[in-house]
């Protein structure tokens, strides 16, 4: 079929085969082939189905703003959604066609397109709402989902991406002619300068069509060339190629991605794409037009194209789609085509012109004479007809005269818009043009400038000028450039939206968007309903929803609507287009925050060693902790966990605490600052004692907690939470630059630079004093809640007496780096005495016995220390702390609140659930009292059955009545409320 | 993303900064004597103008420092950036200029013409 190829274009290889798949069979294409122009060059029209209806596609334009041409490549971990007339043929290639079961050519969906009333606008509003909730999602959704959509998600698939930094003066958003001119015109310039272009080569319309004859003298291809040797060569102008820029942010802020593979298979090793954060002063936005199609019924059916697209597909990529093309326009930018067709000697079936004779430009209407090209003027296509492809359409004359055209193709030409998506993500403003019946640039929000055809400037001998008078702010030498075009003078249209249809039939439907398949019907309808605003029809019928955000049909269909409402086009408005101007993959945006680097995991100093020991792990914010140690695979969570406290209670345990926060804090008035943060009073504390304190919020709401050692009145070192520590830390530098810069205080963290062990149990005093023997661990040289520093194997260390087991107990800070040594020491000392490791879930339950609440778990946001009952950690003395005021505030003091509790069940057999409520009644009728719930629940060994902590409403003076608790399966179990503390009530144990 | 001027560092992405809402809300001193009303206020109420606003943030992915800022809400435009300790600029020192990205009303958002 070589007789479609078009070997004029300097861009296609044609002597470098490339052979690929579509839908298993084998095909081939050209170095420099996009998948549509190579299939194309096959006559090859059909290309997936529709969304909705499973109508028969084909490829309508000839770049990023396809609706049709989506399909899925195979060789690429199956990346559905790949815009046919972008992605360029590589050897091996497979691709798919999209949305059709079971194959292409017999759609079962298409069943879709004679139940369309079913699919009308806000069908999934209206349709699908009885009989029985349950429906929805039993039925109509997964049918719904399986007939209706784009390509099939991967199943798996690894890409890599990189993120670029750019900071540069002036971004150049587009290489065509306009983008090229001001780029030659920076050339050594002071200015940094990125050039982007999406295309794998700069040229734009130069390449893409045949308007231009002569630039300064010269050919187009040869101007071209020169000017783009003299920008590569320039010091300050980096040229990015197959660059996309999706979005504009605020100050000049721009996203770029980068396609690395451009006509070959992506390493699976290598960066498939580079994701480009740029930050510049100033952006020329040269990024040109988008031709929009026109609506008459059937115009979707494949062989019809838009004409501009039908001339690159000539020009960009040698291949001509028909040599019979009829073609359809209501304005002049279809002259060209039919230039570039009569110089290949094609001659086109027909030309039809909504315009009248007069208004069709002089030269065109000679060529056409000269040539005999049936000429049809203030004429229309109403509709198009065949199966699968066009094989007729009906034209309308000028004398309301019906006339059938057989063709396999028509080119359709309904006028051109600036590409305004980038200018109007920056937040520059619209206007209406009624002349050219565009909206165009008229306002930058920031530094964008706007030039040629994306500025809405279509005629040519103006370029010269507008660069002149743009591009005076960057100082720039006057520019002399003469053109001499191929095309009509002046841009010049007739208003045409949709062509009203000529007879009705079930299968006949007029597009008005293509990728949604929405309807010019479903926008009348719309607008009966009275979604008559643009931003609610656009949602309410799905246009230019799609993931083209309707490039070639958007303003039609304010064209449509303004006509319907009798208003004007400004007067309707224009919806936002949001970014990115085309679709990017996760991939992209990710970058190197990925798989292992997606969340980073933070690993104690001892990690190794609990992998070794069979730890099963938890995560806490991003730490991997222990969450317990079963002695073998057939030891259960539950039998380990028990075991554990048990030990705990009988002999000792130690825990990996290395996670908890560690923030120390220095200075002349660290003291005072301590007093402020923390509820507790330090001032009376002696040194080398230490203290559990509390942290609130100034609402008065417990936000963290911990243990503070007093160095010295000018040096504390104060623990968090484990989740809390970042917060802990920023509140204090928060508070110390904001609200107290007079005071003399320094923080900082020092969680990773120390490890953490708690030890406890009976014996933990034998194993200590077996490890440290010069140190003295009796209670009289050692009391409780003090701390001390030794050095020990030339490192120091910091030991604590202290304990949240409820059993007598030390914490040792060791330096990170010794910290697995010492660690495997008192293992190795504790053997004799039955010391066990234990996880985070022990540790949970050994704290609830005691009824040592955790922060977070406890805890909502919306507990006092008043309501957890720890009145005695607040400083009476102090005027002021964190909260301190909220405390007396009428809502904090109000005798309802809810209140820490201990919960038993009665019957001792029976378990609580975390999450339940607490009711006074056994009756579930609704509505159930809510008193409050159980925060915590376990089952204790030493009890021998379940216990709970709870927050109830007024829970103190319910303490010692019977109440209920419910459970997931909807039933109650008869509970006590008790007070928050179940084992060694008098702390004998702890003190020991 | 706007590229704000740390006082200390200069100018970075907004990615490395934490907003911290309405700046020079003081803390009250001798909070015991005031009313609840007036605690109350200074802990839950914050002012939310469209238009000029002095707000606070802090450079938490880097010098950690707190800073003032003088930002049109409406507009996103930075005015002025100052240290903690420099004079509260006066709002007569900045044009409040409503001027927002799409020409919408002055209060409320959405599409100007459509509202219309
Ligand atoms: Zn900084």
């Amino acid at each position: 079929m070589t007789h479609l190829n078009n070997q004029n274009s300097p861009f296609i290889h044609f002597h470098q085969r490339i052979n690929f798949q579509f839908d298993g069979k084998k095909y081939h294409g050209y170095k420099g082939d996009t998948i549509a122009s190579a299939l194309l060059r096959h006559g090859i029209k059909l290309i997936g189905r529709s969304f909705k209806y499973h109508r028969p596609r084909g490829i309508y334009t000839c770049g990023i703003e396809e609706p049709n041409a989506l399909v899925q490549i195979i060789s690429e971990h199956s990346e559905p959604n790949v815009r046919a007339t972008i992605k360029k043929i590589y050897e091996g290639m497979e691709v798919e066609s999209q949305n059709r079961w079971p194959s292409i050519e017999f759609d079962i969906g298409s069943v879709n397109s004679i139940l369309s009333p079913l699919f009308s606008a806000g069908f999934y509003y209206k349709t699908f709402m009885g009989p029985h909730k349950s429906f929805w999602k039993k039925i109509y959704e997964p049918v719904i989902r399986k007939a209706a959509g784009l390509g099939k998600p991967p199943k798996e698939f690894k890409a890599i991406s990189s993120h670029l930094h750019h900071n540069v003066d002036i971004v150049i958003v587009g290489g065509g002619l306009n983008g090229l001119l001001a780029a030659s015109s920076l050339i050594d310039t002071q200015y940094d300068i990125l050039l982007i272009e999406g295309d794998n080569q700069l040229g734009g319309i130069l390449n893409n069509s045949s308007k231009i004859n002569e630039i300064n003298g010269q050919r187009p291809q040869e101007w071209a060339k020169e000017t783009i040797e003299s920008i590569k060569k320039s010091k300050n102008i980096k040229i990015l190629n197959n660059t996309l820029v999706t979005t504009y942010n605020y100050i000049n802020h721009l996203i770029a991605v980068e396609d690395k593979y451009v006509g070959a298979k992506p390493a699976e090793d290598k960066v498939n794409s580079t994701l480009h954060k740029i930050r510049t002063e100033h952006v020329i936005l040269s990024n040109g037009h988008i031709e929009r199609f026109l609506s008459f019924q059937n115009n979707d059916l494949p062989g019809i194209m838009l004409g501009a697209s039908f001339e690159k597909f000539i020009c960009r990529y040698g291949v001509i789609p028909s040599k019979e093309p009829v073609i359809f326009s209501n304005n002049s930018n279809s002259n060209s085509l039919i230039q570039t067709l009569l110089e290949l000697h094609i001659k086109p079936k027909a030309y039809i012109d909504s315009r009248s004779g007069e208004q069709i430009e002089g030269e065109l209407f000679e060529l056409i004479r000269k040539n005999d090209i049936p000429l049809y003027t203030n004429s229309q296509v109403k509709a198009a007809y065949g199966n699968k492809k066009l094989e007729k359409i009906v034209v309308q004359d000028s004398s309301g005269g019906i006339n059938e055209i057989t063709t396999d193709f028509l080119c359709v030409s309904g006028g051109i818009n600036p590409d305004v998506h980038l200018f109007t993500q920056s937040k520059g403003l619209l206007e209406w043009d009624d002349k050219d019946l565009t909206y165009k640039p008229s306002k930058s929000f920031q530094n964008t400038i706007t030039l040629g055809s994306a500025s809405g400037q279509f005629n040519f001998e103006e370029i010269e000028n507008e660069l002149n008078q743009k591009l005076k702010i960057f100082n720039v030498n006057k520019i002399i450039i003469k053109i001499k075009s191929n095309t009509a003078s002046r841009y010049q249209i007739q208003k045409l939206w949709e062509v009203p249809a000529h007879k009705t039939s079930m299968w006949s439907k007029s597009f008005i968007d293509l990728q949604n398949d929405v309807t010019t019907k479903d926008i009348r309808q719309a607008i009966s309903e009275g979604f008559d605003r643009i931003e609610h029809l656009k949602r309410f019928t799905t246009n230019s929803m799609g993931t083209d955000q309707g490039k070639i049909s958007s303003i039609n269909a304010l064209g449509i609507v303004s006509d319907l409402l009798d208003k004007k086009v400004n007067e309707v408005g224009t919806t936002i287009y949001r970014p990115p101007y085309a679709p990017l993959s996760f991939a992209a945006i990710a970058g190197r925050n990925s798989y292992e680097f997606y969340d980073p995991e933070r690993k104690s100093p001892i990690h190794q060693w609990h992998i070794k020991n069979g730890a099963v792990f938890e995560d806490v914010g991003q730490w991997k902790r222990p969450w317990y140690f079963p002695l073998s695979k057939s030891e259960t969570m539950y039998d380990a966990v028990q075991r554990e406290s048990k030990t705990v209670r009988e002999s000792a345990g130690i825990l990996d605490g290395s996670t908890l926060g560690k923030i120390e804090i220095k200075g002349k008035d660290a003291l005072q600052f301590m007093n402020l943060i923390y509820t507790n009073s330090f001032t009376k504390m002696n040194a080398g004692s230490a203290r559990y304190a509390l942290m609130l919020g100034e609402d008065g709401m417990v936000k963290d907690d911990g243990i503070i050692c007093k160095i010295s009145d000018e040096h504390f070192i104060a623990t968090t939470t484990t989740g809390g520590a970042a917060n802990v830390l920023a509140c204090m530098e928060e508070y110390a630059q904001t609200e107290w810069p007079n005071l003399n205080v320094y923080m900082n963290s020092i969680t990773e630079q120390f490890a953490t062990f708690n030890i406890s149990g009976p014996k933990t005093r034998d194993i200590m004093s077996k490890v440290f023997p010069e140190i003295d661990f009796s209670n009289q040289a050692f009391p409780f809640m003090t701390f001390q520093f030794h050095e020990f194997q030339n490192t120091q260390l910091r030991i604590m007496r202290a304990s949240f087991t409820g059993e007598m107990g030390y914490e040792i800070y060791v330096p990170s780096n010794s910290a697995l040594k010492i660690w495997e020491q008192i293992q190795e000392a504790g053997k004799e005495f039955g010391l066990t490791p234990y996880g985070t879930e022990t540790m949970h339950l050994l704290r609830a016995e005691k009824g040592y609440i955790i922060i977070g778990q406890d805890t909502d946001g919306s507990i006092t220390p008043i309501d957890l009952g720890l009145n005695w950690m607040i400083g009476k003395t102090k005027t002021d702390f964190l909260g301190k005021r909220s405390l007396t505030r009428s809502d904090t003091v109000r005798p309802d609140r809810k209140q820490l509790v201990g919960i038993l069940p009665l019957n001792k057999e029976d378990s609580l659930e975390e999450g339940q409520h607490i009711l006074l009644n056994e009756s579930l009728q609704t509505p159930v009292p809510m008193l409050g719930h159980i925060t915590s629940s376990y089952h204790s060994p030493i009890m021998g059955h379940t216990f709970g902590l709870a927050v109830i409403k007024d829970g103190r003076s319910l303490i010692g009545t019977k109440a209920f608790a419910s459970t997931s399966n909807q039933k109650t179990i008869p509970v006590e409320i008790v007070k928050p503390i179940f084992y060694d009530e008098k702390n004998e144990r702890l003190v020991s | 993303m706007l590229l704000i001027e740390c006082p200390y560092c200069g100018p970075r992405d907004q990615s490395e900064f934490s907003n911290g809402g309405e700046a020079h809300v003081k803390r009250p001193d001798g909070s015991q004597e005031i009313s609840d009303r007036e605690w109350g206020e200074y802990v839950f109420i914050r002012s939310n103008p469209k238009g000029l606003f002095y707000e606070r943030w802090v450079h938490s992915h880097g010098c950690r420092k707190w800073f003032n800022c003088v930002r049109d809400t409406s507009t996103d435009e930075i005015l002025k950036i100052y240290k903690l300790d420099d004079p509260k600029p006066p709002l007569k020192d900045f044009e409040n200029k409503i001027q927002t990205p799409s020409g919408e009303p002055d209060v409320g958002s959405g599409n100007f013409t459509v509202k219309k």
